[in-house]
């Protein structure tokens, strides 16, 4: 299918995308200025402004067809409130209870905005519901992923994009194609060096039975280990956290070709330190045995005399480090200034009585530092051969167009999601996301009924 | 073709002999602008609307580009601050012409996995742990379903996008676990959601005499077109409220049924046998009639919510059982398929007068 779904800028269209065109023309975007004109062309141009958003992709017919008068609606109950009476007070005297101005009733009365669901058919097609639940950049993406065979519904390949998700279904979509979706675009010298990588792997597979390549791949290595014996485990240690620190930090006016650097220069560094333990497959284990065997070689140890609260505190966050990846972000820190300082100055203090010792002492507070950059160089690395920038950051423009409607729950760690129910209106909100004002969505609606 | 003149320097400078290097690059010839024909003086073709663009993109448009951790980065900030108010974005509204869809929060990743381990751990009901949580069953059941897939792809190996979840629950706002025991969870959305049902929309003028107590049932009764209840009856249901929900909740096939042939349906049950949570309601009853027994309102509700998970356990056994007795299997051997036979009966009453009824044999295969 063509893609139609242009952002000119002349007359402004909004789309179901995440371009910067878009959220330019969403930020401009006016009324469908319905003034001064006859009641047919009102409806005319306001169902031509809203089916630019609304199922594009779809053909008019198509969703004539599918469009519905009825509109789901739900209303919040409260449980007391029905407990309280049975509503025969409401209905007293004269039909509208006995006394209409009693302070019982409730005062705001919120209207509901049916309205604006004229389109909610439209949110049932998987396209649309994998673009709601932030899996792909725009619909139109969307749409190729499901034909191309990397979205299943309920675990068996879908390949309709306009199959019409019934509540409870569930569809996942291939994680590396949502990377790539939602990830920043690679630069020139990213793909550059995609390319250098490809080539070397093809090689490689060539020179694959040659007993040479590994012969000299194991002379290097050794070279390296007898570079790293000359290192003292302590400024090696010291060394690594300096790394890890200027990783997580959180300036954002770092460059990301210099943030990149640092990042290559700390996963070097800790697969140096790692090169020389004595188990073979550290370097494919999982996140903790890392940890564990890099603190060993480096006889690292915590340091001892933490208040317990803490500690506890600390191991708890720890342990949902592991299900958490760290991204570029800072990291957040939950501890009080306080505690920080407290925490170094034990540091130092411990560091002075341990002169004479090889061992060095690590507190929590760098524990934890050094396991979440290990974190993140194991959940982002740098890989040239992904189809998006290397360590994955959001692309520009992503956070103005990201939420997740109500309708859908959504696991972004597996990118899969759920279809709870359809979409409704409640009292002053409705879940169909449509950038249009009630005015539009109604002459819309309007023009959809069959007498017009 | 590479271009002729090797430095714009040379170019300009032949052009202009007077003036600087320094001085030809003049403040409006940004980079974008700047024209890859070197000997043209004019600046490359950009639309003014296309200048507009960038001027803006790189003007107000600049902190959507990127977001800030913990913090939703929606375009409304703008029209807020425009008519001066904060901008500070604590109103998530993505569109600024419509008021009236809010970018809602999403459940956290500890909230859910606690979800998760209340229901498939310690073997909570969805029911309790939805009350409990304040999230709807629905999403309830789907974050099960979830976990359970994460940690079936987790098992196997396979890569997830621990990045992308993470940059996401940066930008959306959050449902936070209240992590302190004495707190109440904060609730995630409503979980009494009374369904519009489409008999209430017709408006009906029902005339009823002044001494009457018009109640919810009776309003359902009239917008189905049912008969008023009898005397006796409605004064058991005026005594015994939440026996009478019980009713209608623990066997909903016994509602009574009114209409003829295609409009025969349901008689509408009062709103609270409707919503999803009609314990609450009997809950609330209980702490209206004992203000002081809070003790007695735990036990009670945990008693309901026991008898409700067994009411609805044997209505399913009795469902499965039934089947079962209905359906003959063959399996043919040295055969991967088994064979399921029902009999079915050809009538009025099931196929209707003219043979072509929705609940005929054969329906749904034309």
């Amino acid at each position: 299918m063509r893609n139609r779904a242009t952002t000119p800028l002349k007359v402004p269209k909004v789309r179901q995308s995440w371009s910067k065109y878009n959220l330019y023309n969403l930020q401009r975007l006016r009324g469908a200025g319905l003034a001064n004109r006859t009641f047919f062309q009102q409806k005319w141009a306001a169902r031509t402004m809203a089916r630019t958003y609304h199922g594009e992709q779809v053909r008019e017919s198509q969703w004539a067809r599918m469009f519905s008068r009825r509109i789901r609606s739900v209303v919040p109950m409260s449980a007391s409130r029905l407990a309280k009476d049975d509503g025969s007070a409401a209905s007293a005297g004269r039909g509208s209870g006995l006394d209409p101005h009693s302070s019982d009733k409730p005062t705001s009365f919120r209207r509901t905005p049916f309205m604006q669901m004229a389109f909610a058919p439209l949110e049932r097609r998987l396209d649309v519901a994998i673009f709601r639940a932030l899996f792909a950049s725009s619909t139109r993406q969307a749409r190729q992923f499901v034909i191309h065979g990397a979205v299943t519904v309920n675990g068996k390949k879908m390949r309709y994009p306009g199959y019409l998700l019934n509540p409870g279904d569930l569809f996942q979509v291939d994680p590396e194609r949502v990377m790539f979706a939602t990830g920043a675009p690679k630069d020139k010298q990213e793909r550059r060096a995609g390319r250098v990588a490809r080539k070397q792997a093809a090689k490689e597979k060539e020179q694959e039975g040659s007993e040479e390549g590994a012969a000299g791949e194991q002379q290097e290595k050794t070279e390296e280990v007898k570079e790293e014996e000359e290192l003292n485990p302590r400024e090696a240690l010291k060394s690594l956290m300096e790394q890890a620190k200027t990783i997580l930090s959180s300036d954002k006016d770092a460059l990301p070709a210099k943030r990149k650097q640092e990042l290559r220069g700390f996963q070097k560094a800790v697969r140096r330190i790692l090169s020389r333990s004595e188990s073979s497959s550290v370097l494919a284990d999982s996140l903790e045995a890392q940890f564990s065997e890099l603190t060993s070689v480096l006889k690292a140890k915590k340091a001892s005399g933490q208040e317990p609260k803490r500690k506890e505190h600390r191991a708890r966050q720890s342990s949902n480090e592991a299900a958490e990846a760290s991204s570029d972000a800072p990291a957040e820190s939950d501890e009080p200034g306080e505690a920080l300082t407290e925490a170094f100055k034990k540091a130092a203090l411990s560091d002075g009585k341990l002169e004479d010792e090889d061992v060095s002492e690590l507190t929590d507070e760098e524990f934890d530092v050094l396991k979440r950059a290990l974190g993140q160089l194991r959940d982002n690395p740098i890989d040239h051969t992904k189809p998006y920038a290397t360590p994955w950051r959001p692309r520009d423009y992503m956070s103005a167009f990201a939420f997740i409607p109500r309708y859908l729950e959504v696991n972004q760690n597996i990118c899969a999601a759920v279809y709870l129910r359809h979409p409704v209106a409640r009292p002053g909100s409705s879940e169909v996301p449509t950038p249009f004002s009630e005015e539009t969505n109604t002459a819309a609606f309007t023009w959809y009924l069959r007498r017009r | 073709m590479p271009p002729r003149i090797q430095t714009k320097l040379v170019t300009n400078a032949l052009l202009h002999p007077h003036s600087t290097p320094g001085a030809l690059l003049t403040p409006t010839c940004t980079p974008c602008q700047r024209s890859t024909r070197s000997f043209t003086s004019t600046p490359a073709s950009q639309t003014r609307l296309r200048e507009k663009m960038f001027e803006w993109l790189n003007g107000d448009g600049q902190e959507f580009k990127s977001h800030t951790p913990g913090s939703p980065n929606y375009v409304t900030k703008l029209t807020e601050r425009r008519q001066g108010g904060q901008g500070d974005g604590r109103v998530h509204r993505p569109f600024p012409l419509n008021p009236y869809f809010t970018s809602e929060s999403i459940l956290s990743e500890e909230l859910r996995n606690e979800i998760h381990r209340l229901v498939m751990v310690e073997k909570r009901s969805v029911r309790e742990v939805s009350v409990k949580m304040g999230v709807d069953m629905r999403r309830i059941g789907a974050v099960v379903r979830l976990v359970e897939l994460e940690k079936r792809w987790k098992a196997e190996k396979k890569p997830l996008a621990l990045p992308y979840a993470r940059a996401i629950h940066e930008m959306v706002p959050v449902t936070p676990l209240e992590k302190n025991p004495g707190e109440a969870q904060p609730t995630h959305e409503s979980i009494n959601d009374l369904p519009t049902h489409k008999l209430t929309e017709a408006q009906i003028f029902y005339p009823v005499s002044e001494s009457r107590q018009f109640n919810r049932v009776d309003a359902g009764r009239v917008f189905s077109g049912a008969m008023a209840l009898p005397h006796s009856e409605a004064e058991y249901i005026n005594k015994n409220p939440t026996e009478a929900i019980l009713r209608t909740t623990e066997k909903p096939s016994r509602i009574e049924r009114v209409g003829k042939g295609d409009d025969e349906h349901q008689v509408l049950q009062p709103a609270d046998a409707r919503i999803p949570h009609p314990q609450l309601v009997a809950h609330y009853r209980d702490r209206n009639e004992l203000p002081n027994e809070k003790a007695e309102w735990g036990k009670r509700y945990q008693e309901r919510l026991d008898r409700d998970q067994r009411v609805r356990a044997e209505r399913r056994q009795k469902r499965i059982r039934s089947e079962e007795e209905r359906t003959l299997k063959v399996r043919p051997e040295n055969s991967k398929f088994e064979f399921r036979f029902e009999d079915v009966t050809f009538s009025k009453e099931t196929a209707g007068a003219d043979g072509r009824g929705t609940k005929a044999p054969g329906m749904r295969y034309g």
